[in-house]
C-alpha cells in the first residue's frame, strides 16, 4: 500500500491534499479571500504535474491489489488532463467572482473532477472505474449548476439524468461480463477472453459497457444532453466539460477496446454505426443554429464521433492517431472557450451576430480565436490539419469496407466548415465593436493554446513520434 | 548559382513578405504597402524567370526541407519535398507574372484595408506556387487547403467602395465547393497512401514513390474518380462549376484575374499530376469519358456565355469553356495533346487576365457591367478599344496569337489520339468551338464598344496601358514563337 503510494500515486495524493485544503478554506476562511482560491488550485495542479515525474511506468505497475495501473499511456493522459485542468482553473475567474462565497468549494469540486478523471484513465478494475466515473460526474453536476440563473440548473439536472441512465447501462454490461468471466479485473478479463471462444453474450456486454461509457462523449444514444448543457453552462465549465471528461473516457475506452473488449466484430460495427449517426446528427443540427455555444456543442459531439470511429477500428496505428487527435483537439477547444470566456466577461452575447466587428478592435485575440477555429475546421498550418489527415488515414487504413464511413465523415467536415465559417466571419464584418477587457490569465491561456496549435501544425513530428511510442508500448 | 535558385526560396519568400505586411510594425501607408508589394512581385517574377533560364529538363529542381533533421511527419512518410519539372516551372513563372499584373492593377480597384489585401495576395501566391512545386501528396494537399483562406478573404473581403453585396456569399460558396472537392481528394490520397504501403511495406507519400509502385487497377479507378471530383471542382468540370461565375463576377478585378488566370489552372495541373501521370493505367480508361465532359464544358458554357448580359460573367463562362479545351488536350493522352494543353494554360491565363482587366476598366469608368447599357466606349477610349480588339481576337483564336496554336494543337492531339474513337469524335465536335467562342466574344466587343454614346470617358492610364500592353505582347510573342513552351512541356511524357 505505502509502496504503491510512493511508486505511482503521488500526483493523485497531492491533488487529494489540495482538495482537502480547499474544503478547509471554504469552511474556515472568510469569503473576502476568495481571490486565492484559483491560485491554490493552480499550485495544486502544478505540483501534481511535477510529481508525475516520480511515477513508475517501466515496466507496467499494478497497485492497490491490481485495481490501478500505471504505464506510459496513463502517464501521458494524466499529463494532458492536468494541463487542461490548469488552463481551466485559470479560466474560472468570472465564475468565482460571481460566486465569492463558494469560490473555494467550486475549486475543490474542480480538483475532485480532475482527480476522478485521472483515476478513470489508470483504472484496472471495473469497480475502480465505476467509482472514478462517479467521482468525475458528481462534481460536474454541481459545477454546471454553480452559475447563476435558471438554465445552469436545468443543464445540470439533464446531465445528472443522462449520466445516471448511462451509468446504469454501463453497470448492466459489467454485470454480464462478471457473470461470464467471474472477475472485475481488466487484466484477468483480458486473459479469460484470450483463452475462450468469442460469444454473442460477450459482445453484448461489451456493447453495453461501451454505450455506457460514451455518454460522456456525447455520442448518439445519449447525445441530446450536450445541446442543453452547453447552452446553460458557464464558459470555463465548458472548457472543462469539453476536454477533461473526453480525455478520461477516451483514455479508458481505447484501453478497453484494445484489450478487454476488442476482439468482437459486432462491437466494432455497433460503435462505427453509432458514431456515424452522431456525426450526421451533430453536423446537420448545427447548420441552423445561431448560438455559438450550441454550435460548439455540436462540434464537440462531431469530433468525438470521428475519434470514436478511429478508436473502434482497433490497431496500434489507430491508437496513436487517436491520442494525437485528442491532444490537438483539447488545445483548440480550450482556446475557443478562453475567447468565449473573455467575451462573456465583457458582457457580449453568445449569438453569432454579437461578435460582429471584434477583429477590428482586438487583433491579437481575434487572430488566436480564428486560429483555433480554422484548426477545428482542419486547415493547414494548424494542428487540426495534421490531426485530421492522421486520424482519417487511420480509418482509411482499416480496410475498404470502412471507406463509405470515411466518405460520410469527410462530407460532414464540409458541413462542419460551413458552421465554422458562420462563427468566424462576423468577427471580420465592418461594425461597431468594443475593445475587450481581459485579464492576464485569460490572455495567457488563449495565446498559449493558439501558439501551440500553430506549433504542432508546423512541426508535428515530435508529438506524432511520442504518440506512436505510447501506442506501441501499451 | 545552384544554391541561389532554390524552390523553398521561391515559395516561402512570398509567404514571408506576406507576414511582414501583416505584422503590426509595418506601416499602414497605402502607397508604401502597394509599392512594396509591386516591387516584391517584380523581384519575384525576375527570380522565377532566372530559374526558368537556368532550367535543365534533364535535371529538374528538387529540394527538401527537414525540421531538425527529421522530415515533416516522418512517422507516416510525409516529407516536405519539392520538385519543379518543365510544366511546374512554366506554371510557376506564369503565377509570378499574373500576380505581378494583379498587384499593379490593384491600384485602381482597391480602396480600403490595403495592408490586409496585399498580405492575402502574397499568401495566395505562396500557396499556389506551393501547389505547383510540391512533390509530396500531403504537402500538395496542405497548400491546396491553405489557398482557400486568402482566396476567401480576397473574394469576399471589403476592399473597394463598390463591393458587390453578394461577394461574401459567393466567397463562402467558393470555399465550400472547393472544400467539398478536396475532401474527395483527401480520400483518394489516403487510399493511395495506404495501398502504396500495402504494395511496398513502406509508408510514403511522395509522388515518385507512388509513381514507381502502381496499385491494382480496380482500386486505382476508385481513387482516380475521387481525384477527378476534387480537381473537377477547381477546373471546373461542368456539373461542379456553379461557384465559378459568382466568385469571378463578385470579386474585385485583380482577384478575378488571379482566379481565372491561375487558380483554375491548379485544377488542370492536379489532373495532370495525379490522374495523367501517377495513375496512368486508370486514366486510359477514364480519358474517353472525360473527353465527353470536356466537350460538354466547351459547348454548354459557350451557349450560356452568349446569353449573359454582364460582361464579367461572359468572360467567366468563357473561362470554363476554355478549361474544357485544356481538359480535352490532357485526355488525348499523347505528346501533342499534353503540350497543347499546357500551352493553352498559359495562353488562356494571358487572354482571360486581359479580358478581366478590360471589364474592370470599363466598370471603373462606366459604373455598370450591363451589356445593354454599355456601348460607344470606343469613341472616347480608342486605346482601350485597340487593346480590347487585339485580346478578343486572340481569344477567338485568330492566327498569330497564342490561343490559335493551342486550339489547333489540341484538336490535332485529339484526332491523333489512340485512346479510342470517342476522342476522334469529340475532336470533330470541338471544332465548332472556334465559331461559338467568336459568337460570344464578338458580342462582348460589339455591344460594349461600338455604337454611339454621349458620355466622355477618360482613356486608360499608364498602369492599365502597361498591363494590357504586356499581356498583348505575351500573346503575340507566344503566338509567333510557341516552341519555347511546347518544348518544355513536351519533355514530360
Amino acid at each position: 500500500m505505502i509502496n504503491d503510494l510512493f511508486n505511482i500515486l503521488l500526483p493523485q495524493t497531492c491533488l487529494c491534499a489540495f482538495i482537502i485544503i480547499q474544503l478547509l478554506c471554504s469552511m474556515f476562511l472568510s469569503p473576502r479571500y476568495f481571490r486565492y482560491a484559483r491560485l491554490l488550485s493552480a499550485i495544486g495542479i502544478a505540483l501534481s504535474t511535477v510529481l508525475l515525474s516520480t511515477v513508475q511506468t517501466e515496466p507496467q505497475y499494478f497497485g492497490l491489489k491490481n485495481s490501478i495501473m500505471s504505464d506510459s499511456y496513463t502517464l501521458l493522459f494524466h499529463f494532458v488532463i492536468l494541463l487542461c485542468g490548469f488552463f481551466v482553473v485559470l479560466l474560472t475567474r468570472n465564475l468565482i467572482h460571481e460566486q465569492k462565497r463558494n469560490a473555494y468549494t467550486i475549486q475543490a469540486l474542480l480538483l475532485t473532477a480532475i482527480f476522478g478523471a485521472m483515476n478513470i484513465v489508470s483504472a484496472n478494475d471495473f469497480l475502480t472505474l465505476f467509482v472514478s466515473i462517479e467521482l468525475l460526474s458528481f462534481p460536474t453536476y454541481f459545477l454546471i449548476a454553480s452559475d447563476k440563473g435558471y438554465y445552469p440548473k436545468e443543464a445540470a439536472f439533464k446531465y445528472l439524468i443522462t449520466s445516471a441512465v448511462s451509468t446504469g447501462v454501463f453497470l448492466f454490461g459489467v454485470s454480464y461480463l462478471y457473470g461470464l468471466t467471474s472477475s472485475l479485473n481488466l487484466s484477468e478479463i483480458y486473459e479469460f477472453i484470450v483463452e475462450s471462444e468469442p460469444s454473442l453474450l460477450y459482445a453484448f456486454s461489451g456493447v453495453m459497457i461501451v454505450l455506457g461509457l460514451i455518454s460522456k462523449l456525447s455520442i448518439f444514444p445519449f447525445a441530446n444532453w450536450v445541446i442543453d448543457v452547453y447552452k446553460g453552462s458557464e464558459t470555463s465549465i465548458l472548457a472543462f466539460l469539453s476536454t477533461i471528461p473526453k480525455l478520461a473516457m477516451f483514455g479508458i475506452l481505447c484501453r478497453l477496446l484494445v484489450f478487454s473488449l476488442g476482439s468482437s466484430i459486432e462491437l466494432t460495427f455497433v460503435i462505427a454505426i453509432v458514431s456515424i449517426i452522431t456525426a450526421l446528427w451533430a453536423n446537420t443540427y448545427a447548420i441552423r443554429e445561431h448560438n455559438v455555444k450550441v454550435i460548439f456543442a455540436c462540434s464537440a459531439a462531431a469530433n468525438s464521433s470521428y475519434v470514436l470511429l478511429a478508436a473502434c477500428l482497433v490497431s496500434v496505428y489507430n491508437l496513436s492517431t487517436v491520442i494525437f487527435y485528442l491532444i490537438c483537439y483539447v488545445l483548440m477547444n480550450i482556446s475557443v472557450f478562453a475567447f468565449l470566456n473573455i467575451t462573456d466577461s465583457n458582457k457580449i452575447g453568445i449569438e453569432t451576430s454579437d461578435f460582429k466587428g471584434l477583429f477590428h478592435k482586438n487583433h491579437g485575440l481575434s487572430i488566436a480565436y480564428a486560429i483555433a477555429i480554422i484548426a477545428l475546421a482542419g486547415f493547414p498550418i494548424t494542428s487540426g490539419f495534421v490531426a485530421k489527415i492522421y486520424l482519417f488515414s487511420a480509418i482509411a487504413n482499416s480496410g475498404l469496407i470502412f471507406v463509405p464511413f470515411l466518405l460520410v465523415l469527410l462530407m460532414l467536415t464540409v458541413v462542419a466548415l460551413y458552421y465554422y465559417i458562420k462563427i468566424l466571419l462576423p468577427l471580420f464584418d465592418i461594425a461597431e465593436a468594443k475593445v475587450l477587457k481581459t485579464v492576464y490569465s485569460q490572455k495567457f491561456v488563449l495565446i498559449i493554446t493558439a501558439a501551440v496549435t500553430v506549433l504542432i501544425g508546423v512541426y508535428p513530428e515530435k508529438l506524432v513520434e511520442l504518440c506512436r511510442f505510447i501506442a506501441y508500448n501499451i | 548559382m545552384e544554391k541561389l535558385l532554390s524552390i523553398p526560396f521561391l515559395i516561402f519568400l512570398p509567404m514571408f513578405a506576406s507576414f511582414i505586411l501583416m505584422s503590426p510594425f509595418f506601416t499602414r501607408n497605402e502607397i508604401i504597402v502597394r509599392r512594396f508589394t509591386k516591387g516584391f512581385c517584380g523581384f519575384h517574377f525576375l527570380y522565377a524567370l532566372l530559374m526558368l533560364a537556368f532550367f535543365d529538363s534533364a535535371n529538374p529542381y528538387t529540394d527538401k526541407i527537414s525540421f531538425f533533421g527529421l522530415d515533416w511527419i516522418q512517422s507516416i512518410g510525409v516529407t516536405f519535398s519539392f520538385n519543379l519539372d518543365g510544366i511546374g516551372m512554366i506554371l510557376a513563372v506564369l503565377t509570378s507574372f499574373i500576380f505581378l499584373i494583379a498587384s499593379i492593377s490593384s491600384k485602381l480597384n482597391i480602396r480600403k484595408n490595403h495592408k490586409f489585401y496585399y498580405s492575402m495576395l502574397l499568401l495566395l501566391m505562396a500557396s499556389i506556387l506551393g501547389i505547383f512545386a510540391s512533390a509530396d501528396m500531403f504537402v500538395f494537399f496542405m497548400f491546396w487547403e491553405l489557398e482557400l483562406i486568402p482566396a476567401y478573404f480576397l473574394i469576399g473581403g471589403d476592399f473597394s467602395n463598390e463591393t458587390h453585396p453578394d461577394a461574401k456569399k459567393s466567397a463562402v460558396k467558393f470555399v465550400l465547393f472547393t472544400f467539398f472537392g478536396s475532401m474527395f481528394m483527401l480520400l483518394g490520397m489516403l487510399l493511395l497512401h495506404y495501398y502504396n504501403y500495402v504494395m511496398t511495406g513502406v509508408l510514403s507519400a511522395s509522388f515518385s514513390d507512388i509513381f514507381a509502385n502502381p496499385i491494382p487497377d480496380s482500386i486505382q479507378l476508385l481513387i482516380a474518380i475521387c481525384f477527378l471530383i476534387g480537381f473537377g471542382v477547381k477546373l471546373p468540370i461542368i456539373p461542379l462549376h456553379t461557384w465559378l461565375p459568382d466568385a469571378h463576377t463578385n470579386a474585385p478585378t485583380p482577384v478575378s484575374i488571379i482566379l481565372a488566370g491561375i487558380l483554375l489552372k491548379t485544377g488542370a495541373y492536379g489532373i495532370f499530376r495525379f490522374n495523367y501521370q501517377i495513375m496512368q493505367d486508370s486514366f486510359v480508361n477514364i480519358a474517353p469519358v472525360l473527353a465527353v465532359f470536356a466537350l460538354i464544358n466547351i459547348i454548354y458554357t459557350a451557349f450560356v456565355a452568349y446569353s449573359q448580359t454582364d460582361i464579367k460573367r461572359i468572360v467567366a463562362y468563357s473561362s470554363i469553356s476554355n478549361m474544357g479545351l485544356i481538359l480535352l488536350g490532357l485526355c488525348a493522352l499523347n505528346q501533342i495533346g499534353l503540350s497543347a494543353s499546357v500551352f493553352h494554360m498559359v495562353a488562356h491565363a494571358l487572354v482571360t487576365s486581359g479580358l478581366f482587366m478590360i471589364c474592370g476598366i470599363v466598370y471603373l469608368r462606366c459604373k455598370t457591367r450591363d451589356i445593354n447599357s454599355l456601348g460607344g466606349i470606343a469613341q472616347s477610349m480608342p486605346r482601350l478599344f485597340g487593346f480590347a480588339t487585339l485580346i478578343v481576337m486572340a481569344s477567338i483564336g485568330v492566327p498569330l496569337f497564342a490561343p490559335f496554336i493551342s486550339e489547333i494543337l489540341t484538336i490535332m492531339g485529339a484526332l491523333f489520339s489512340e485512346a479510342g474513337t470517342a476522342l476522334k469524335f469529340t475532336s470533330v465536335f470541338a471544332l465548332p468551338l472556334l465559331i461559338l467562342s467568336s459568337c460570344y466574344m464578338l458580342k462582348f466587343l460589339h455591344c460594349s464598344f461600338f455604337g454611339e454614346s454621349e458620355n466622355n470617358y477618360k482613356d486608360i492610364s499608364v498602369h492599365e496601358f502597361v498591363i494590357l500592353a504586356s499581356i498583348t505582347a505575351g500573346l503575340i510573342i507566344f503566338g509567333i514563337f510557341p516552341s519555347v513552351i511546347l518544348n518544355l512541356a513536351g519533355g514530360q511524357m
